[in-house]
């Protein structure tokens, strides 16, 4: 393709408008794949901090329970009602095993991890406690080994209570990471956006100025040449500076000032030979 | 116009335009003593000597230079 002027001006609008839209397109993938990563940060802080709550929620319930089953203890007629409780606390603390598992999966950090997985363990020997708690209950209610394990129940209860208290904090300050990622991510997007927008401001003006020069360079060395030949200066190169119209408009000039210089030479001449012819009669 | 004449009138034109018959009619007379029309294959090598000269006077030095192969080759 010929290098003319309009082909110029076509591929240099082209080229700033095809910049544009590669500068449009990395500043919104940019912006959307940020964007993307505070929603993932946010959805699994929001969903950590309702297990954590949930794990908190059974861990109480489970106690509670566990205590209306103590509280049974001796009463007469009250197997059934026992049962139900000491059932009902074992659901609790299946629920929380099963909810800690889940927080452990989803959880993105190694503390978090453990902090769940910590729960879990919590859960089981509490789990294993209460059924020490329920067996010398059976056997012996009043006995040294009821209350020893009356005892080591209330230290894995209150070891469950402190693990899902861990819990729920890992849940918060998952929250509250989501929180500080999602400013992190505006402010990194407003950055983005500014930055991305003056190199593309920066490329489009470089452009600009290079179509701008390529055409502007040689009309100013015609518009310099015209002049000079005007004011009767024909000693003057008209240099091609590209292969497009001006090119062919400073050969056009270039030969009309060599035939004004041969013309003129000429009619020097002619009169220098009149002028010896006539001096020679 | 002979072809021949008529083939150097051709090539010289993108670099004398207007003059190119009157420079070359002028070239011939001065220092071949032929007319244009008269330009024979044998006349071709002085001649682009001459333009060479001649063109020098008036344009770009390596146009002269580059029309005077063209002549010559003919």
């Amino acid at each position: 393709m010929k290098g003319t002027i309009r082909n110029k001006l076509i591929a240099g609008f082209s080229g700033v408008l095809v910049l544009m839209a590669a500068v449009a397109a990395i500043g919104g993938y940019a912006v959307f794949s940020l964007r993307s990563d505070a929603n993932e940060a946010t959805r699994v802080g929001a969903r950590l901090n309702s297990l954590a709550l949930e794990i908190q929620v059974h861990n109480l319930e489970a106690v509670r329970k566990v205590k209306n089953y103590l509280a049974q203890t001796g009463a007469a007629g009250s197997e059934k009602k026992r049962q139900m409780f000491l059932e009902e606390a074992k659901f609790e603390v299946n629920e929380i095993q099963s909810l800690a598992a889940k927080a452990v999966a989803l959880a993105t950090t190694a503390q978090s991890r453990a902090k769940f997985s910590k729960i879990t363990e919590s859960s089981k020997e509490f789990d294993q406690s209460l059924a020490k708690v329920v067996e010398a209950n059976q056997t012996a209610p009043d006995s040294e080994n009821a209350k020893s394990a009356l005892s080591a129940y209330e230290d894995a209860a209150e070891d469950l209570h402190e693990s899902a208290e861990d819990g729920e904090v890992i849940g918060h300050d998952a929250s509250q990471k989501s929180l500080e990622a999602i400013d992190h991510t505006s402010s990194q997007s407003v950055s983005l956006v500014v930055g991305i927008s003056i190199l593309g401001l920066v490329l489009g003006f470089a452009v600009s100025y290079k179509l701008s020069r390529a055409i502007l360079v040689p009309v100013d060395h015609l518009k310099e040449v015209a002049e000079s030949v005007s004011l009767g200066n024909l000693d003057i190169a008209v240099r091609r500076y590209s292969e497009d119209e001006i090119g062919d408009l400073a050969d056009s000039f270039s030969r009309m000032v060599t035939a004004v210089k041969f013309f003129r030479m000429e009619a020097e001449l002619t009169q220098a030979e009149a002028d010896a012819s006539s001096k020679e009669k | 116009m002979s072809a021949l004449s008529e083939k150097v009138v051709g090539l010289s034109k993108p670099y004398f335009g207007p003059a190119t018959e009157q420079f070359l009619a002028r070239q011939c007379k001065s220092h071949l003593k032929i007319e244009l029309n008269d330009l024979g294959p044998t006349h071709l090598k002085d001649l682009a000597k001459w333009v060479e000269l001649g063109a020098g006077l008036i344009m770009d030095q390596a146009k002269g230079v580059e029309l005077a192969k063209k002549i010559a080759s003919i």
